[in-house]
């Protein structure tokens, strides 16, 4: 049975001994895509296929995908899902956060089982506080790239030695950074290096298509992870129960498979 | 064997400490092994997690961080187990005591040391210091600080080799020590900054992540670009090696900040509270102590 504790120490280990690994994450947003329904987040509305609801999101975490304008970059988001390597982790969203029946949609959409599934939540909820104490002071021993939005201030990072920034709905607007970050680690022959992204769903895909040009370097998904480290916004729920010490469950919760 | 047991194995000085103390022990031909709830300290030295620990029949164990009130306490607490579990990792170690101690504080074949790291954040007057067979002060002035009469012995923390750095940046600053509203940490940086420190690097588990969005924030936005978070880092080297001063608001006298800092030839400011007499003590004569005191 997997546990959601044993995933985080499996892939904090891997980092320790510095052997290369990829850790992509597929949150709901992604499985929308993966769905090919409409996705708009933006400050007006959520829509999700034909649901609407009211907008609550901020610029840097608008996302719009329209699966006719936008099927290339939903096709890549599927290699992205679909590929397989020795260590590369895939992070499905978990049955108790978007429930059996999404959950069971992803296995199936995926095929084959893949070892290498993880959490997509494997640093957030009940392993956040790890993540923070435990992973975090590992990021020191690498050279670390940060490929992150425009608007992020990296000064209180002491690891960094480089990073590429993305904007709105990078997924689609940024698409072709990918190529320059491939370009950068050949002229400059990187490897052991440490890649974090914290993008959106641009990260999903730059994340495959650098762990296939490049094995040799680790790309880590960390989402929303270091937002306070970087001047962003702590307002997802996990967020607040750490940094802020509000009441909330998810700093608790320890999610399933 | 030799078996200690702390309530609290996450990366802070107190934990080192104890990873030092069994890596010591076991390296000079005693056996001995570390028990924590968490998971930091399980590739640091001969480990095991909490749930694995049982007293048995020869053993002495060095307790460290965990409230032991009273046997009867226990017993009521063990009624209440499933539900305290929920609320305090450290609850299961006491349901360990309580299946495996009497309820006479009366423990035959078992040698049971307090280890204490700590003043005010583990006061010994709460707790029944009388179960213990003897205290292990890490500083003098803890005897006076927790005013309890009791069986002791005093012995500082052994510390870790480390050399005068080769290369040392100038006029950079490190903040070494667990970050937390006790220790002042805002305060350290502010110390650093108005010496023309750039950086200051954070050297420290987090121990409070609110103190550090409420107060350490505020300063990173004030000085846009000159303060920095590492996290505890477990090399100290690396971290000598990386500041050519180091800040401290709030000094331990037991703490080996100062001591470090002479070794790296890196430049202390900060509290100077440790004792000569303590401060010279080699490894060799602080496993002495040990040795006298365990009666190995």
């Amino acid at each position: 049975m997997k546990n959601f504790e044993s995933d985080f120490y499996n892939v904090l280990n891997l980092l320790k001994i510095r052997e290369p690994f990829a850790f992509n994450r597929f949150s709901d947003g992604e499985l929308y895509i993966l769905q090919n329904k409409e996705l708009i987040l933006d400050a007006e509305q959520v829509k999700v296929g034909q649901t609407v609801t009211k907008g609550i999101y901020k610029e840097e975490d608008f996302k719009k995908f329209h699966p006719k304008e936008h099927s290339f970059y939903r096709d890549r988001l599927v290699d992205a899902f679909k590929f397989k390597r020795r260590n590369y982790f895939k992070g499905l969203s978990c049955r108790c956060c978007v429930g059996d029946e999404n959950f069971q949609w992803q296995l199936d959409f995926h095929g084959e089982y893949d070892r290498n599934f993880t959490w997509s939540n494997l640093f957030v909820n009940g392993n956040y506080a790890k993540f923070i104490h435990e992973m975090y002071p590992v990021f020191n021993e690498y050279k670390t790239v940060f490929i992150c939005n425009e608007n992020a201030d990296l000064s209180v990072l002491p690891f960094l030695v480089n990073d590429f920034r993305v904007g709105y709905n990078a997924m689609v607007q940024d698409y072709g950074l990918i190529e320059v970050i491939k370009s950068w680690i050949t002229e400059n022959n990187i490897e052991g290096y440490l890649f974090l992204f914290s993008a959106s769903s641009f990260s999903k895909m730059a994340i495959h298509q650098l762990y296939e040009f490049c094995d040799k370097n680790t790309y880590i998904d960390v989402g929303t992870t270091l937002n306070p480290f970087m001047n962003m916004r702590v307002d997802r729920t996990y967020l607040k129960s750490f940094w802020l010490g509000e009441k909330g469950s998810d700093i608790n919760k320890i999610c399933i498979w | 064997m030799i078996k200690i047991v702390s309530g609290f194995s996450l990366p802070a000085g107190s934990t080192v400490a104890l990873v030092n103390l069994c890596n010591q022990l076991n390296e000079r031909g005693y056996d001995c092994i570390l028990y924590g709830p968490d998971n930091w300290h399980m590739d640091k030295c001969k480990s095991a997690k909490m749930s694995d620990f049982c007293p048995e029949n020869g053993d002495t164990i060095v307790v460290h961080n965990i409230n032991l009130f009273s046997v009867v306490e226990l017993y009521k607490i063990e009624n209440k187990f499933e539900e305290l579990r929920k609320k305090k990792r450290l609850v299961s170690l006491k349901g360990v005591f309580v299946r495996h101690f009497p309820r006479s504080r009366k423990h035959v074949g078992i040698r049971l040391i307090l280890s204490c790291q700590e003043n005010e954040l583990f006061p010994l007057r709460r707790l029944n210091y009388a179960m213990f067979d003897k205290i292990h002060y890490v500083h003098s002035s803890q005897i006076t600080y927790h005013k309890i009469m009791h069986r002791h012995f005093v012995c500082p923390n052994f510390s870790n080799h480390l050399i005068a750095s080769e290369h040392k940046p100038i006029r950079t600053a490190g903040v070494i020590g667990s970050i937390r509203q006790e220790y002042q940490t805002e305060v350290s940086i502010e110390n650093a900054l108005q010496d023309g420190m750039e950086p200051v690097i954070l050297y420290g588990y987090l121990i409070d992540p609110v103190y550090y969005y409420e107060q350490i924030v505020p300063l990173i936005k004030k000085y846009p670009g000159k303060i920095r978070f590492a996290g505890f880092i477990d090399d100290k080297q690396k971290i000598y090696d990386s500041v050519s001063d180091v800040y401290c608001t709030v000094g331990r006298a037991w703490s080996l900040v100062k001591k470090e800092c002479a070794l790296t030839n890196t430049r202390y400011h900060g509290p100077d509270t440790s004792s000569i007499e303590e401060e010279l003590m080699t490894n060799d004569q602080i496993f002495n102590v040990w040795k006298k005191e365990l009666e190995l």
